[in-house]
């Protein structure tokens, strides 16, 4: 038996009979299919397009394609004043406007060099936390949907929008908040609304049982992620990645332990990081798995900063904000963790404006993104739509 | 061979409990949440049963502080220009004409008692565009521009959302310019009077 | 076992309520030389498909699924939403027809045809009332289950003449998916024909029918009845491409399958059929395993709640409360479960199924052999 390629019919398998050939097996001559995934797509989450090259189910290549949602975040930044950059950092994560928020004032106060209450640290890491769980609910929910099952995304938006609620009576805007302001909080938080809060925390665990009860320990749900999309860890290190997805690969890297900011180093939360036993390290269940505990960890984080919340008594939200932001020439790169990852601004000043010359978006998004490549060889079209669910990108900041 | 077993048994159970909590829910769709506001005392009353309102005649509430649509109340407004120059997209249009000393009561007085010296023909503020940031309201000096709770006002035409507040009909304005403009020549000839008088004493 | 003559009354008087009464009556209707009556058998499973896809099969699994999912669902139309469907319909039906350009059309036309007349033509042998089926086949069973199979050619041809990648995807994997579970639900439904000794519809039904109620189901039939009753449920699941099979259609994969490129009538005519063999194959599993039209409920000595729920009416009712029953659970897994991969599909099937069906065909006919 011996195998034969006659150029383009594909392969052919003949044996020999004496003197004549006789053909075997005869695959038919097949090319590959080019798959134009988005951007209209529902389960790219977004207008995401990737141009995938499959061959039969299996995915040869998949080349992911951005800019459809390119707002010129950066250079809108340059031509507006230092506090009026923040309504646009709530639009890069929408999902995590507090968090982007959080990023950009560290990074600005660094530069500045001011010294900031600690209610307003407090109040600043409870927002923060609560709008960490409502962007790892739309992390899980939609994952979900990307699996097919309809019904934990649901659950999770009717808790999201108690999150969203709560902000809404913090903030004064459901999602795009602008609160967190350089130096301070626009406004204290209501009188009631930390009891609000720690019955929330109350609600939300009985609901996140639930939900892994229905999602996360189904054994379909499990088969579909368990496995896939393994990123190894030096990989992930080597590629960027931060957040739950660097977690989900095994590595124990979360910046607010690692290069601490705000009140975090005074609280007790761990780290979660997959540990081999309900999931292959780096694969798509550990990612939902890590983002799930991390939901219980902020609970945690919550609860001991309305515990540890210091009085409203004098206490000014404003007090510290600065008169006019000039700050002097130099240049300055903060970071927070993200619920996608490290999210951080890189901000120069020239030391005469009051706007940044130069103000960079290092999006967490963008970079888990970048490798899509690489995970989504050789993979099904339903895994690579359970690759781009684990990732959990959202396309305001990756195109910003 | 167990493990094929097994995973035949965890799929059954796992089912069988996913199975269970929506059908748990199925059957507490007899409740309702009902419309209560985050910021009422009882809204983690009842937590099961539906979450859904039926919008336009079921709201939740927005709370007392949420911001929304912007209004600005023109009495108040002393015309300083603060929150165009701070509208990071510049929604707001503004102009104004300085009141002639003579109209100075009739401009009248923002509520703390400042006198107003200029009149706001022309305060549009494209709701379309804005963001509701804040950052005008924060900017103000009388905190006469503020955002509403008023969530849903949405519009058919897109030269609704552009909402005018200025407090002078169009002959007035005219009328208010022609003013100023009539004092300010006044003001010029007798500028240059003074300098052709200054001019001639030099001379001399 | 056909002269069994049914004691309570039935509503169409002039037809008799023997066996088959009420069919046999229409199929000897003519008009001017016309075989009127025919055509009215044909027509009534018809209406009942457009009646039940319009309440329950939509409004309901709308209902349904947003109470599992702590929703409203529709309200707007009518009291409660009831007129939902209604509005719909109008609105599929002053949709523009739209075939695309680059689209075979004769093929695309021709697609939702054949998915609806495949599911439709199992309706003849489905007996609605012991006094009415449309075919009176000996090998009615045999029959709904070979003639599933024509819906492939449909979906194949919808997924191929539309001329778009994903519809091609959901058209091959729709095929490929269909033709693998026949083989489990085929031996499991085998299980139920080797216990009744029949593939003739109405003789599986009077087999099971007896003062006990439930008792006489052929579920309760043997101790390991409940195993092809599994089996052809599941794999009844995965013919009908309801969820947790629905990877033809898998919305989150492949938009929308092998439909993404219909709108219109022709969308609600695919909507259609797939209601169709949800009922066809409920009506199926409760007619090989859980008696068909015979009341479930037993004789307790003097009150004899058996006969009293028993005859042509009754029998109709309890035939369509079984389907919808069984409606219920597959809506009921739809808004649970994820979506399996297609690979974990043949797994289940080839692996797990098939093997278990296989299995419970051997013992099936051992017990029957060596039945007490």
């Amino acid at each position: 038996m011996q195998e034969l390629d006659t150029a383009g019919l594909g392969s052919v398998r003949v044996t020999r009979k004496s003197d004549t050939v006789v053909i075997l097996e005869k695959d038919l001559a097949t090319e590959q299919m080019v798959l134009a995934m988005g951007p209209q797509h529902p389960s790219t989450h977004g207008v995401l397009k990737l141009e995938c090259l499959t061959d039969g189910e299996v995915i040869t290549q998949a080349e992911p394609y951005l800019g459809y949602l390119h707002r010129c975040f950066e250079k809108c930044c340059e031509n507006v004043d230092y506090p009026a950059v923040v309504p646009y950092t709530d639009r890069l994560d929408y999902l995590a406007g507090m968090n982007s928020e959080f990023a950009y004032a560290i990074t600005v106060e660094k530069l500045l060099d001011i010294e900031i209450p600690r209610r307003v640290e407090f109040i600043r890491v409870i927002v923060a936390e609560l709008n960490r769980i409502a962007s790892h609910l739309v992390a899980i929910g939609t994952y979900g949907i990307d699996l097919g099952a309809f019904t934990p995304f649901l659950f999770c938006f009717r808790d999201r929008e108690i999150i969203l609620g709560l902000l809404e009576w913090a903030s004064g805007a459901r999602m795009l908040y602008n609160y967190i302001w350089v130096g301070g909080l626009a406004y204290d938080v209501p009188a009631d609304f930390l009891k609000r809060v720690k019955e929330f925390v109350n609600y939300f665990r009985p609901k996140a049982v639930e939900l892994s009860e229905l999602l996360t320990e189904n054994e379909i749900f499990v088969k579909r992620t368990f496995g896939i999309g393994i990123m190894p860890a030096d990989v992930a290190i080597n590629y960027g990645w931060s957040g739950p997805m660097l977690r989900g690969s095994g590595v124990k890297w979360d910046l607010r332990r690692n290069d601490p900011y705000s009140i975090y180093p005074e609280l007790d939360f761990k780290v979660p990081v997959p540990d081999g036993k309900h999931s292959v390290i780096g694969d798509c269940l550990s990612r939902h798995l890590v983002r799930a505990w991390e939901m219980d960890e902020s609970l945690k984080i919550i609860e001991q900063c309305i515990d540890k919340m210091p009085s409203a008594e004098g206490f000014n939200s404003r007090s510290a904000i600065p008169k006019r932001i000039r700050p002097k020439a130099g240049e300055v790169y903060g970071r927070a963790e993200n619920p996608r990852g490290e999210l951080g601004f890189y901000i120069e000043s020239d030391g005469k404006s009051t706007k940044p010359v130069r103000c960079k978006a290092r999006s967490s998004c963008f970079v888990n993104l970048s490798a899509m490549k690489d995970l989504s060889k050789g993979q099904l079209i339903p895994d690579l739509v359970a690759i781009i669910g684990s990732i959990d990108i959202v396309l305001g900041e990756v195109d910003r | 061979m167990s493990e094929y077993f097994g995973n035949i048994k965890t799929g059954a159970v796992t089912i069988a409990t996913g199975m269970g909590i929506t059908l748990k829910h199925f059957f507490n769709a007899i409740h309702r949440k009902g419309d209560a506001g985050v910021d009422d005392v009882d809204y983690f009353r009842q937590v099961d049963g539906l979450c859904t309102l039926q919008y336009p005649r079921e709201v939740i509430p927005t709370p007392a502080n949420a911001r929304y649509r912007l209004y600005n109340n023109i009495d108040d407004c002393i015309g300083c220009g603060q929150c165009v120059r701070a509208c990071p997209i510049s929604c707001i249009e503004m102009e104004t004409i300085k009141v002639a000393p003579d109209d100075m009561a009739a401009c009248g007085k923002t509520s703390d008692g400042q006198q107003k010296k200029f009149w706001v023909p022309v305060f549009d503020i494209d709701v379309a565009k804005c963001m509701t940031c804040g950052i005008c309201t924060t900017v103000c000096p009388t905190e006469c521009l503020y955002h509403t709770p008023v969530a849903d006002f949405s519009e058919f035409d897109r030269s609704n959302m552009l909402y005018h507040f200025g407090n002078l009909t169009r002959l007035e304005t005219e009328a208010k310019r022609q003013k100023l403009a009539e004092i300010q020549t006044k003001a010029l000839a007798e500028k240059e009077k003074k300098a052709a008088e200054a001019r001639l004493e030099k001379k001399d | 076992m056909s002269t069994m003559v049914i004691s309570q009354f039935s509503i169409p008087f002039l037809m008799g309520n023997s066996l088959n009464a009420w069919s046999d009556a229409l199929a000897g209707f003519y008009l001017f030389g016309l075989p009127l009556g025919l055509v009215i058998i044909a027509a009534i499973p018809l209406v009942f498909i457009a009646l039940y896809s319009l309440t329950y099969g939509v409004y309901g699994e709308r209902k349904i699924s947003a109470f599992m999912q702590d929703r409203l669902g529709p309200m707007e139309v009518g009291k409660w939403g009831i007129l939902q469907t209604i509005a719909d319909i109008l609105k599929l039906l002053q949709k523009e027809d739209i075939v695309p350009a680059s689209a075979d059309k004769f093929l695309f036309v021709v697609g939702p045809g054949i998915l609806f007349v495949g599911s439709f033509l199992a309706f003849a042998v489905l007996p609605f009332s012991p006094a009415f089926i449309g075919a009176s086949l000996n090998v009615g069973l045999f029959f709904a289950i070979g003639i599933v199979a024509i819906e492939v050619v449909g979906i194949l041809a919808a997924g191929w003449g539309s001329n778009n990648k994903w519809s091609l995807y959901g058209a091959v994997r729709s095929v490929a998916q269909i033709v693998s579970y026949e083989i489990p639900a085929a031996i499991a439904l085998l299980c139920g024909a080797m216990m009744a000794g029949t593939l003739d519809m109405q003789k599986i039904n009077i087999l099971q029918s007896g003062s006990y109620g439930f008792a006489h189901f052929f579920l309760f039939h043997s101790p390991i009845a409940w195993l092809p009753f599994l089996i052809y449920f599941i794999a009844s699941l995965a013919e009908v491409n309801r969820a947790p099979f629905d990877i033809p259609e898998a919305e989150s994969e492949l938009v929308a399958g092998y439909f993404t490129e219909y709108s219109g009538m022709k969308f609600a005519v695919i909507f259609l059929a797939e209601y169709g063999s949800m009922f066809m194959v409920s009506a199926i599993i409760s007619i090989v395993f859980l008696g068909g039209w015979n009341s479930p409920l037993p004789n307790i000595g003097s009150v004899a709640l058996n006969d009293w729920t028993n005859g042509p009416v009754w029998g109709a009712f309890w035939i369509i409360t079984k389907g919808f029953f069984f409606i219920f659970v597959q809506m009921w897994l739809r808004w649970t479960l994820p979506r399996l991969r297609v690979d974990q599909l043949m797994y289940l099937c080839w692996k797990v199924l098939t093997p278990f069906a296989f299995i419970s065909f051997v013992l099936t006919a051992v017990w029957e052999i060596y039945r007490p």
